[in-house]
């Protein structure tokens, strides 16, 4: 049941993508998000996808794993369309009509631009929502927390403890799947004695969780305590004269995809200048 | 009551790139009365086999009676090719699809106050504010109309029964206990609704010797008393040979064996093919067969020491 909510997820192979220094990747992804926040248009648009299409083409991750991760967030895609479709409320609002029909009842009424707006809107989220999805298909956690922390890196000099920082998102991502198993036990364990988490008023199925996050957060807190004792015995202390046993390094790929990604800029840049109107 | 698995076939993930089969083909029969076990390695099934047995995994292939109960539960497609007279739970008309789901739902429900099942490490499912809350649970849950008079006797009951002092735990936080009391009241919160079934996986894992001891001791009082069958799951041939009355083998989702320990462990070669250990009175067993002496026994402790002791006094007696 809960097998359903690793969207995203790392998908292993070796392809450009997938060799790229984890630094790069993310500092593209920071780019490409600002990008798409300069567009202005749909062609502004059409040259961010081709860079998409571009990253994905070189990813080799199969086209479908990438388009199921926007079903995770095709709820807030539909909502953010819907309410800019009814909700239009600009000076140059004009109300379309069918048939002689204006389409306006109570505080609803379809415009022209809510539609132009709704479209805008909605490739905005799944260009955003794709982009950073290519990003934890074909990187390793572990990568992007080493990644974070060499970004972070300087943050040090103003005594921010980066590297512990990093160190809490690797446990908690590591212990992801153990705590997804141990739910998945605990909550057959309870089932077996008649626990059901399924029927009853709101209030009773809240309640009904009780009997799942109690032992899940004694379980997790035991497990926190034998890492502590397993990482004392072991001698950590800390960022303090730690080497790294993988590390990261760039290589051809990384200025190849930076200049890639100037390109595409001058594009945004050139989209905005030439078309100024959004369609 | 009966448990009898026909074909019994079950796939993780099916018709996606990640499907395994589980369980391939089991069909086994547990008659009321036993103590039975199963053996096998991580990853042979034996987990998913049990989570059949109470219908937290629902039959989709082959077929699982429990009792009475038809475990079988039909996808939506199967159901719609159903004829009236063959639906389940139709009175003569079948049923909407969603009132069959909540209907078998209902029913594996209803099965669950009779087929208990304690999963590994038991203890950690504990979440009551008192032993009394936590082992309460189960009789809330399957019989909401009981008054507290008589969720206190099945409480006390329940707890007494594991070997637990009643007056002296009831109102402690179950996170007070030790181990080996944690993991009675975990089984205490499992037999308060007087399962005729009882399943317990690896139900000694991590006991010491001492608590091992006590706890399969205990598994046989209920069986004598209360329970009329146990079925236990473990990797542990000692515990195995020393306890069931029969023992079924799987390995990669087959089922290798059905047999009382007695037959199953005479020719260990079934068992090493698959990666098993037979137990340590096997082993001796055997060896002693090599040297020429054979020894017929049920593979128990107690029973080897006192063959071994007869043909060795013959022995004497004979030179």
């Amino acid at each position: 049941m809960l097998k359903d909510v690793t969207f995203g997820q790392y998908y292993p192979c070796e392809s450009f993508v997938h060799k790229m220094d984890p630094r790069t990747k993310i500092l593209l992804v920071i780019a490409y998000i600002t990008f798409i926040f300069l567009v202005k248009n749909f062609i502004g648009f059409a040259v961010v996808a081709l860079f998409l299409a571009i990253a994905v083409i070189f990813s080799h991750v199969p086209i479908k794993s990438v388009i199921r991760s926007v079903k995770g967030v095709l709820f807030i895609v539909v909502l953010a369309a819907l309410l800019n479709v009814f909700f239009y409320g600009g000076a140059d609002a004009e109300v379309l009509s069918i048939g002689g029909v204006k389409l306006k009842w109570w505080i609803f009424s379809i415009t022209r631009q809510g539609l132009v707006n709704a479209a805008f809107m909605t490739v905005r989220i799944v260009l955003l929502v794709l982009g950073t999805c290519i990003l934890t298909l074909t990187t390793t956690p572990m990568d992007l927390t080493e990644a974070i922390e060499k970004l972070l890196y300087p943050l040090n000099l103003i005594k921010i403890p980066v590297h512990y920082f990093a160190l809490i998102m690797s446990i908690a991502l590591r212990f992801i799947p153990n705590l997804m198993e141990e739910t998945d036990r605990i909550v057959n364990a309870q089932k077996s004695r008649g626990a059901d988490f399924e029927s009853g008023n709101l209030f009773s199925r809240v309640k009904s969780l009780v009997p799942i996050l109690l032992p899940l957060l004694v379980s997790a807190f035991r497990r926190a305590e034998e890492l502590g004792d397993a990482m004392d015995s072991r001698c950590y202390s800390g960022a303090k004269g730690r080497t790294k046993f993988k590390k990261l390094k760039f290589s051809y790929r990384d200025p190849i995809a930076a200049v890639v990604a100037l390109a595409v800029l001058a594009g945004v840049i050139l989209a905005n200048i030439y078309f100024p109107h959004i369609i | 009551m009966r448990i009898v698995s026909q074909g019994l076939t079950y796939t993780y993930n099916k018709s996606t790139p990640f499907e395994s089969k589980a369980l391939k083909n089991i069909t086994l029969t547990v008659e009321e009365g036993e103590f039975f076990g199963i053996i096998g390695h991580t990853g042979s099934g034996k987990s998913t086999f049990i989570q059949h047995l109470n219908g937290l995994i629902p039959v989709s292939e082959g077929s699982l009676y429990v009792g009475e109960t038809n475990m079988k539960f039909y996808g939506k497609k199967e159901y719609a090719a159903l004829s009236d007279q063959n639906a389940p739970y139709a009175e003569g008309k079948k049923l909407s699809y969603r009132k069959y789901k909540k209907a078998y739902k209902a029913d594996m429900k209803k099965l669950r106050s009779r087929v208990g099942v304690v999963f590994q490490y038991p203890e950690y499912q504990l979440f009551g504010e008192t032993v009394f809350d936590d082992v309460a649970f189960g009789v809330k849950n399957f019989f909401p109309e009981s008054t507290p008079q008589e969720v206190e006797k099945r409480v006390k009951e329940a707890v007494l029964r594991v070997g637990l002092n009643y007056d002296e735990v009831k109102d402690k936080s179950p996170f007070d206990l030790s181990g080996g009391q944690k993991r009675r009241v975990a089984l205490a919160g499992v037999i308060v609704t007087e399962p005729q079934i009882l399943v317990l996986d690896e139900p000694v894992a991590g006991l010491d010797p001492q608590g091992k001891k006590e706890l399969l001791a205990l598994l046989h009082t209920l069986h004598k008393n209360v329970i009329k069958t146990i079925i236990i799951v473990s990797h542990d041939m000692d515990d195995v040979a020393e306890n069931c009355t029969k023992v079924a083998v799987f390995s990669k989702g087959e089922l290798i064996a059905v047999a009382p320990p007695r037959e199953l462990f005479k020719d260990g070669e079934k068992l090493k093919e698959v990666g098993l250990d037979v137990p340590l009175t096997a082993r001796l067993a055997s060896a002693l067969a090599e040297t020429g002496t054979v020894i017929d026994t049920d593979f128990t402790a107690e029973d080897f020491i006192s063959r071994v002791i007869e043909k060795y006094k013959n022995r004497v007696k004979r030179t």
